[in-house]
């Protein structure tokens, strides 16, 4: 019917970026199983997929009464040593009889929740991007959970160089003529809308994640740069409250960079319309012009007391 | 930094204190968010004139969350939901401003198990992620509350944290500030029981003296001399009594002047209250800006 997902972002609480075997380390608390590390074109460190079991109702516009039954997959993910990730998604189907089977059936179907009883796909699209009611799956609090076991790790010192809101990217894909749509709604929630004409795959999951990280890189240069006050503030403060950008943003825009060659187009449209790259790149020139500026005023200021000196 | 706020007895001025402090905070450019864990009365919101959640809120407020009611407590952004004009715009410069209120008729923890301690730890872990400052009202005097935020911050050793105990400036509040603190079952008794290290917890515990009538005040110029040194000599012995008691001036955070407007309407005292209408005095919005500062600055907080 559809796969709906919730990926939610942070920075990684600590003061500096951390290296691989250390990322190894967070993200193999949850599980026995092996980190998944890439380590080009940029560094992505991802947790063995987990699952939650879920028997409960599922979000619906029409506030229809929708059971599912089954498992919804999680992971973590670190990129560039530096951004958090946790990611949920489940696969919603029709059930082949209307009643709930032993959970060794919902276990060999893992990422799957089938529905119990009549339900409409767009309806329950709908009810899940407009956020879930307190009594349905709540996929954000799964997400939000896990990333919460990556964040409380003993090995991160919780020193961040700045704070900023996670930000919740909402995801559904359904199939269909390939189309996207994203969508701003408040200061952190995010949904985005794909049809896409080839069964689910996993790389969808990746996908959304991918968007829900520039998202969150561009969302948080935004308000690094506002903080900034350029323009009101005296230009040496302005740089100094913009160096953590320089720090640890400016590097890790890399729009697709875990995106399988199909599913690329969906990334060249949402960069031609609203423009990602573009508004980040506008940004990137704001900051580095910015830094370039005190750096004339600093030495203007070096060459005078030098000559007064004289 | 989480600031918890506590007060030996009620009706000290604990909330609005500390809203007042919060509020200064933002102003001074900083992300703030404000936790109403004083959850047999939870008026934070009317004291950010905030009428949608004046007594808590129905939905999503901090007692639900913390019984595991619902995934996330409710927030309301000041700025934006605020009734007051006056607070409706972020002005230039400053920081978020977050409530986080209780839940209408919730009333006090009755206990506290582990998993509740387990959500408050969870619930200081995201705000430490997004605000320079979490400041936290836990009621009056020993509480489940006192007890849960102490086992919190036990779990969380990264995530700095300090006390504030609000108290007034009477013989009654001083002896019973000293025994929140130091007396059985207190905040170091207490804090040692669920593994705080007891000089390390003292250094993160200040007073702040409420509404404080000083004998030079220009409020007093009216009475007669006898009324006058009267005033003098009680406050010369409750000097000498809050010395005694460790609640002296090097343990003191700061103190708060006694205004009308606290005394009548507790609520937010913003510049304009102090240079337009001129109802509050300007004493007292400064002696917030500088506990609001004060709070997060290491030199007032060495070791005593």
């Amino acid at each position: 019917m559809l796969v709906m997902g919730e990926v939610h972002t942070a920075l990684l609480q600590n003061s500096g970026e951390i290296q691989e075997p250390v990322c190894r380390q967070v993200l193999g608390l949850m599980a026995g199983e092996t980190v998944r590390v890439s380590r080009r074109p940029i560094a992505h460190a991802l947790s063995p997929d987990l699952l939650t079991g879920v028997d409960c109702r599922l979000p619906s516009a029409s506030q229809a009464r929708v059971r599912a039954v089954g498992t919804v997959v999680s992971r973590c993910a670190i990129t560039g040593g530096r951004v958090a990730q946790g990611s949920s998604y489940v696969r919603v189907e029709r059930a082949a009889v209307d009643r709930r089977l032993s959970w060794s059936h919902y276990l060999s179907r893992p990422g799957v929740a089938e529905v119990l009883g009549k339900a409409k796909a767009g309806d329950l699209a709908a009810g899940f991007l407009d956020g879930a009611p307190p009594d349905c799956l709540d996929l954000g609090a799964i997400s939000g959970r896990f990333l919460d076991l990556a964040q409380s790790s003993p090995l991160l010192d919780r020193r961040a160089p700045f704070r900023i809101p996670r930000t919740r990217l909402r995801w559904v894909t359904e199939v269909g003529e390939p189309s996207i749509r994203f969508t701003l709604h408040s200061d952190q929630v995010r949904t985005v809308r794909i049809a896409h004409p080839e069964p689910f795959t996993p790389a969808l999951a990746a996908l959304c994640e991918d968007l829900a990280l520039h998202d969150w890189l561009l969302t948080t240069l935004l308000v690094l740069v506002e903080r900034a006050g350029i323009g009101s503030a005296p230009g040496a403060q302005a740089a100094a409250k913009l160096a953590p950008a320089v720090d640890h943003l400016l590097h890790l825009w890399m729009p697709g960079a875990h995106v399988g060659e199909s599913l690329a187009p969906y990334w060249e449209s949402l960069d031609r319309r609203p423009g990602f790259t573009r508004q980040w790149r506008t940004l990137e020139d704001r900051v580095r012009d910015q830094v370039a500026l005190n750096t004339l005023t600093l030495l203007s200021i070096t060459a005078q007391t030098g000559r007064r000196c004289q | 930094m989480l600031i918890f706020a506590i007060s030996d007895k009620g009706g000290t001025g604990r909330s609005v204190t500390s809203t007042n402090i919060g509020y200064r905070h933002a102003l001074q450019g900083n992300d703030v968010c404000y936790l109403d864990f004083d959850f047999g009365s939870p008026t934070a919101g009317a004291i950010f004139s905030v009428s949608s959640v004046a007594r808590g809120t129905r939905n999503g407020g901090l007692h639900e969350y913390l019984r595991g009611g619902c995934a996330e407590p409710h927030r309301v952004d000041v700025w934006t939901e605020s009734d007051r004009e006056g607070l409706r715009t972020k002005p230039p410069g400053a920081g978020r401003l977050v409530l986080l209120p209780g839940s209408e008729g919730g009333g006090e923890l009755s206990a506290v198990d582990d998993e509740m301690v387990r959500r408050c730890v969870q619930l200081f872990g995201r705000l430490e992620e997004e605000f320079d400052l979490c400041m936290v009202d836990v009621s009056a005097g020993r509480s489940f509350t006192a007890e849960m935020v102490l086992q919190a911050s036990v779990r969380l050793p990264s995530i700095p944290f300090r006390w504030l105990v609000f108290h007034r400036w009477t013989r009654q509040h001083i002896i019973a500030a000293d025994g929140l603190v130091t007396g059985a079952d207190g905040l170091l008794d207490a804090g040692a029981r669920f593994g705080h290290d007891p000089e390390e917890l003292r250094d993160r515990i200040r007073f702040v003296r409420t509404a404080v009538l000083e004998p030079d005040a220009a409020e007093l110029v009216g009475l007669r001399d006898e009324q006058r040194a009267w005033l003098s000599a009680c406050d010369a012995e409750l000097r000498e009594l809050a010395g005694r008691h460790g609640v002296g001036r090097t343990a003191m955070l700061g103190k708060v002047p006694l205004d009308p407007v606290l005394q009548w309407r507790e609520q937010l005292i913003s510049d304009e209250d102090v240079l337009a209408s001129k109802i509050a005095n300007a004493e007292t919005a400064a002696a917030f800006d500088e506990l609001a500062k004060k709070i997060v600055d290491d030199s007032a907080w060495e070791g005593l």
